[in-house]
């Protein structure tokens, strides 16, 4: 019905307008929320939430608990909830939306057949062209379904019926892809009054960095990703994402890497939960404690918290190292590679007689406008950065011509250059290469690419 | 009896404020005589910062002033690395050094761990960071301003820890260098690389050997002085250029010397 329409039938009535992405965002955030009772949670279309619970009902005294206490909680907070919970989505999904009687509905395992026969064919999470019909050829309830035959279904309706079907009653599995990637381990604090205090989030910190440690140790692994997420009283979540060079799991370091950004967290009213998880854990073998006056360890676990601290503050994307390659292309001939990354220090054959190469590259080289006699001939004279340079000395040219075994080589750099190592007469020593050659389809371009010291 | 205590202490803690770096930490020697008679103690003093400027266009890229400092911490890294460590950690807005270049001043890659941060203050923070780190050579940072106190507080810092701490400064353009250029700073010394013509090799045309003017404008305990050399090898060595080198082919050991006699 229009909207003018409407105020004609009713001239008092309160309009809103529809802001769907404002609705997606709150769905979101409350997804994230659930996350206190699981990880893997995720919004479900435009009016639901998703939660996988198994193995996470007993923590909180069973899945009647659970749901009272999740349902108290949103509550509180003014949102009308229906809450179901079943042994596969679609059954959850279908009696939620659609079961008579008072929320929470919990079905009890191997259920769903019975549960579900009941209710109308539209609880099956059909596209409404299929369930009409559905109800045109007289199949109203789930139930009708069950005796009907596969194949005469399939033919007439299409697979999703049989599929919608089969998921419903744990047949064909459903997987639920969460919002966020599901750690590998989490350990949960809750406070049964909200703190607020930084010295308590501190010792929450503490607390659960203790509680991870020795599950890692155990497992004879290091972390190499840590999220710590704070649970407000208001339903809002603050997070803290930690990135470590090398997998760690040292307890005083990490608390030391999560105490640096306390402050960003802004704990409201009160905090309520608090929740570590480890992402990304890789094997971490035990190590041999240092005798006094003989550091333990390899070079690399010497640097590895300054490295972290760096890495934290300025991201771990800003720390890099200089990996040598065998290639003859100068920018593939030194590449920057992750610090947490092992050195390959592989063995790169280096001519003895290899031309100089500059101790600056820029990537990418830099056009510059040159002029030249002879088409072998380096450029007499070239302005770069609108300065202009007289070409005192000249070496080269040195010819590099692209890696055409590589697939990606093509393209992405012109295909000849030719090589020169020019000198002004300041005695700034310059590294300039023309693209193209004469004669062909394009004026040869010149760049450059790297200074000498 | 309170003074005879008290003398010999107060004179130690003079001679330390006097000369305070090269007595702690000692020095590393440029293994040319010419150089390590002007600087105090007979090489660079460890444990401290090193202003390093480039001139005569290279305000903007530092190449020289990177190639500069590649030849002494190649040589910081490798002797460090015989007990263990010997990284050196290098803190610069764009990440532009070029690992065969770098080789051939002297410094392996492999000692070296980029840091790229895109504003001055970072790199500072970064860089004082490095310095409270064990198992760190020396620390590098590419920085356009410097407030004094900024430098003031890694001079302490490079001073506690006995960690090698090099400057490069790094301008915009001629404008900010004319303004930065020539402001105090808590540096113990101060360089300036320039390029200069290279000699041509035997008359043969083409880029000779390249040669750098070596400037040292302030230096506590010493002399300002300039030297024309050459560029540091792949041992990290720089060499008198050949019009100004007038040294034996082998030094005499002094050893030896002093048995024949």
């Amino acid at each position: 019905m229009p909207l003018a329409d409407a105020l004609s039938f009713l001239p008092g009535l309160a309009t809103v307008v529809a802001e769907p992405a404002e609705d997606a965002a709150a769905l979101r955030r409350l997804a994230e929320w659930c996350s206190r009772y699981s990880p893997w949670t995720a919004p479900d279309g435009t009016d639901g939430v998703r939660v996988e619970i198994t193995g996470s009902a007993h923590l909180w005294g069973g899945e009647a608990a659970l749901a009272a206490n999740l349902m108290a909680r949103l509550d509180r907070r003014h949102i009308a909830t229906r809450i179901a919970i079943a042994d596969t989505l679609g059954a959850a999904w279908a009696t939620a939306h659609f079961a008579e009687g008072k929320s929470p509905i919990i079905l009890p395992p191997e259920g769903c057949r019975a549960a579900l026969a009941p209710l109308p064919v539209e609880a099956l999470r059909l596209d409404p062209a299929t369930a009409q019909g559905l109800r045109r050829v007289g199949l109203k309830r789930v139930g009708d379904l069950y005796a009907m035959p596969r194949a005469a279904l399939a033919r007439r309706f299409g697979e999703s019926v049989a599929r919608r079907l089969d998921q419903a009653q744990d047949d064909q599995p459903e997987p639920l892809s969460p919002l966020g990637e599901a750690p590998t381990r989490r350990v949960r604090l809750s406070f049964a009054e909200p703190i607020s205090d930084p010295a308590d989030l501190l010792r929450a910190t503490e607390r659960l960095v203790a509680d991870l440690v020795p599950r890692l140790a155990g497992e004879g692994t290091g972390a190499r990703r840590l999220d710590l997420v704070f649970h407000r009283v208001d339903g809002r979540v603050e997070r803290i994402r930690l990135g470590t060079a090398r997998p760690s799991r040292d307890p005083r370091h990490l608390v030391a890497l999560f105490k640096e950004r306390l402050d960003t967290v802004d704990p409201g009213l009160g905090i309520e939960d608090v929740i570590l998880a480890a992402f990304a854990v890789e094997p971490l073998p035990s190590e041999q404690i240092g005798l006094p006056g003989h550091p333990a360890g390899n070079e690399a676990s010497g640097i590895a918290p300054l490295l972290d601290r760096l890495g934290n503050r300025l991201g771990l994307a800003a720390l890099s190292r200089l990996d040598p390659r065998a290639s003859h292309i100068p920018e593939r001939a030194s590449v920057r590679v992750p610090v947490g990354s092992v050195h390959s220090r592989a063995h790169v054959a280096q001519a003895p007689d290899k031309p100089p190469r500059p101790i600056r590259m820029f990537e990418p080289p830099e056009p510059v406008e040159a002029f030249w006699l002879l088409p072998d001939d380096p450029p007499f004279r070239f302005t770069w950065r609108r300065r202009w340079h007289r070409v005192t000395r000249a070496d080269g040219p040195e010819r590099i011509a692209d890696e055409w075994w590589r697939p990606e080589g093509s393209g992405t750099v012109d295909a000849i250059r030719d090589y020169y190592r020019v000198e002004d007469e300041g005695g700034r020593r310059f590294w300039l290469f023309r693209a193209g050659l004469h004669g062909g389809d394009r004026k040869p371009r010149w760049f450059v690419h790297g200074v000498f010291s | 009896m309170i003074e005879r205590t008290l003398l010999p202490e107060l004179r130690e803690r003079i001679r330390r404020i006097e000369r305070p770096t090269a007595a702690i930490h000692g020095v590393l020697p440029f293994s040319i005589a010419a150089i390590d008679r002007v600087l105090p103690g007979g090489g660079l003093a460890r444990g401290a910062l090193h202003e390093i400027l480039g001139a005569g266009g290279d305000e903007e890229d530092g190449a020289l002033a990177a190639a500069f400092a590649a030849g002494i911490l190649g040589r910081l890294a490798a002797q460090k690395s015989l007990a263990g460590d010997g990284m050196v950690l290098w803190c610069l807005p764009r990440p532009d050094l070029y690992g065969p270049g770098l080789a051939a001043h002297g410094l392996d890659p492999a000692h070296l761990v980029l840091v790229r941060a895109p504003r001055d203050a970072e790199i500072l923070w970064a860089m004082e960071e490095g310095l409270r780190a064990p198992g760190i050579a020396a620390v590098v940072g590419e920085v356009g301003t410097l407030a004094a106190v900024a430098s003031r507080r890694l001079q302490l810092a490079a001073e506690r820890s006995g960690i090698t701490a090099f400057l490069l400064r790094r301008w915009r353009d001629g404008g900010q260098a004319a303004r930065e250029r020539n402001l105090p700073n808590a540096a113990v010394t101060r360089w300036r690389i320039a390029a200069v013509p290279s000699q041509p090799l035997w008359g043969e045309p083409g880029v000779g050997r390249p040669r750098w003017r070596v400037e040292i404008l302030r230096c506590r305990g010493g002399e300002p002085a300039c030297w024309e050399v050459e560029e540091a090898d792949a041992t990290g060595h720089v060499s008198l250029a050949a019009a100004l080198a007038d040294r034996p082919a082998a030094p005499v050991p002094a050893e030896k010397f002093r048995r024949a006699g």
